[in-house]
């Protein structure tokens, strides 16, 4: 029996959507700038309604393709204030630099909804579908300063490699339904454990479907397009780019690896592995050159995928006899969803600074930064924090999740990938410090102070508080995510009836 | 007599065809049109597999459904990737994917 109502958050951002779109056309240029404070009351009042509706509430809709639970329900309120805070960030931007606001925020918003459908989808269609309403957006988000070629420049290789790697990952699924016959993430897992080998057709389309994801994610050898669509697009989207979409595509990878491809993990556990090293050593090396800052952390991001996929490859213990363990498979779990969230709050507040302190668009060479410390202390203190927690550095939340997503992925037995980890957050500690060194050491040309708008001050307020409070004390939000991780089949109670098959 | 195995070979070459129209084609509506017979080869695949797969009967329509979602997406996607590179032709005077390098490295 399908209960419609439990798809109602869903509709409510549909809706939202469209009433922004609407909102925009009826509405004088004087009232246009209430249009981002409409969207950012719809989305608190669908995150309110979602949380207090939701809570504790199982579902399974359309026989069985998108799944209502905790885990979805977690997702669903980080990429919702993902969300929020990046419309928050928008305000000044898109104001000053970029006409029609409504469809800005409109587009905004149906990439919300794409992401939280794929947080929610629980079958390789359904998956695609949210991916693609995701990826949309986003190719127009990107190069939606239109006049500025760089922009445009930044879309075209965002959307042609993107089209490019659905076609990829569309191929990988269709293998997937004709040899296991489902696509459904549960049956895959069913079908997956009864097989004694995986046939090579089965094996093309399970790497068609990593790569197809690993492009998305921007993993290497995948991540070409990422450093210039990062540098094109208008600041606020990069900070989207980096953090909502890579959320939302590792909410999906985590929900697929741990629910429909466990059994057939001593195949993809070694492909995830040497995807997540090579990321991460060519993200940080590569952003040791970088002079452009949004570049800059463009590789700093890719680097960060590449510690989530090594939480990824983590999520199950294969031993040396080829069996596998997955008793401590929530801890992988958990260092992953906990390091997408101190990553998500990070970089928001990172690439708000850069939108302040940079701007003219275009030229965000890393010497503007020169003498932030003394233009604006504050900005270069958020600034700060933000390379100090991406670098791993206590007090900060990036110290607490690296520090866990490491220790759970040591305990799975990927020793030599948590050395190359630490070995590479080292690593960045070089480039990290030339921002900060830029801030504080090196004198600024012009000495005038910045002027921050009060809104932009109190988004920037409430991430820093976010990154030390969480840092300091990240107990209640491990509480939420160990909420979600229990919700994942495998990582909860049937996990261990499945290790008995394999064992 | 027609077998999988024709769709497959069929499916796996269409799609190299379009891989390699992709990486060696130097104009972005080729390059789309490439991408496209890459989505065709997935029909043919999925087609293919959902007429003579090694599955019961009740999940033989899902393949014939995923084709028609395939379709429709590749057409929105389509519509959007031609409104992206007319903006790049107006920008620059040219629609040629060599010319897309002010960012490099």
């Amino acid at each position: 029996m399908n209960n419609f109502t439990l798809l109602l958050p869903e509709f409510l951002l549909a809706g939202l959507a469209f009433l922004v779109l609407t909102a925009d056309f009826i509405t004088n240029d004087e009232r246009k700038r209430y249009l981002p404070w409409l969207a950012v009351a719809g989305l608190g009042g669908i995150l309110a309604f979602s949380l207090i509706f939701l809570w504790g509430d199982i579902g399974s809709l359309y026989g069985g393709i998108f799944r209502i639970d905790g885990y979805a329900l977690f997702f669903k309120a980080v990429l919702i204030v993902i969300g929020i805070f990046v419309v928050l960030s928008s305000i000044d931007y898109v104001k000053k630099n970029l006409d029609h606001p409504g469809e800005y925020y409109g587009i905004l918003i149906f990439t919300v909804l794409g992401m939280v459908l794929l947080a929610s989808s629980a079958e390789l269609l359904t998956a695609y579908i949210s991916l693609e309403l995701l990826s949309f957006g986003l190719y127009v988000l990107v190069g939606f300063d239109r006049y500025n070629p760089k922009s445009n420049e930044a879309s075209v290789k965002y959307m042609l490699l993107g089209a490019f790697s659905s076609a990829l990952m569309l191929f990988g699924i269709s293998q997937i339904y004709g040899l296991l016959g489902t696509t459904r993430f549960d049956e895959m897992a069913r079908v997956l454990a009864s097989l004694p080998e995986l046939s090579p057709g089965l094996i093309v389309g399970l790497v068609l479907l990593i790569a197809g994801l690993a492009f998305k994610v921007a993993a290497v050898p995948f991540h070409m397009w990422a450093p210039d669509a990062y540098e094109g697009a208008p600041t606020p989207v990069t900070a989207y780019l980096a953090v909502g979409s890579k959320a939302a595509a590792f909410a999906l990878m985590l929900r697929l690896f741990s629910e429909a491809l466990i059994p057939s993990v001593g195949d993809w556990q070694i492909i995830l592995a040497i995807l997540a090293a090579l990321t991460m050593t060519v993200g940080n090396l590569g952003a040791l050159v970088q002079t452009n800052v949004k570049r800059l952390l463009a590789y700093s991001s890719i680097g960060h995928v590449g510690y989530l996929l090594l939480g990824i490859a983590a999520l199950a213990f294969v031993r040396d006899d080829n069996t596998i363990s997955l008793a401590t498979t929530h801890l992988a779990a958990n260092g992953v969803m906990l390091h997408i969230v101190a990553y998500a709050i990070t970089n928001i507040a990172a690439f708000l600074v850069i939108s302040v302190v940079f701007k003219n668009p275009g030229n965000e060479d890393i010497t503007g930064l020169a003498g932030l410390g003394r233009r604006s202390p504050f900005l270069a203190m958020v600034l700060a924090a933000s390379v100090l927690s991406l670098a791993g550095l206590p007090i900060f939340v990036g110290f607490v999740s690296k520090f866990y997503l490491f220790n759970a992925a040591a305990t799975q037995g990927l020793l030599w990938l948590v050395g190359l980890a630490i070995f590479t957050s080292v690593i960045s500690l070089y480039y990290y410090l030339q921002i900060l060194r830029q801030m504080y050491v090196e004198p600024a040309e012009d000495d005038s102070p910045i002027k921050v708008s009060k809104l932009t001050l109190g988004v920037l307020g409430l991430l820093f508080a976010g990154m030390v409070f969480l840092g300091v004390y990240p107990a209640p939000l491990m509480d939420a995510i160990q909420y979600a991780s229990d919700a994942i089949a495998v990582v909860g109670s049937s996990g261990a009836e499945l290790a008995h098959v394999l064992d | 007599m027609i077998t999988l195995a024709h769709f497959q070979v069929l499916a796996a070459a269409l799609f190299a065809v379009g891989m390699y129209g992709v990486l060696s084609r130097r104009s972005p509506v080729i390059i789309l049109m490439a991408i496209e017979l890459m989505l065709n080869a997935v029909n043919i695949n999925l087609i293919g597999f959902a007429a003579f797969g090694d599955f019961p009967e009740a999940h033989r329509t899902f393949g014939q459904v995923l084709v028609v979602f395939v379709i429709t997406i590749a057409a929105a996607e389509l519509a959007l990737a031609v409104a992206i590179i007319l903006r790049l032709y107006r920008n620059k005077g040219s629609a040629n994917v060599d010319d897309v390098n002010i960012m490099k490295w």
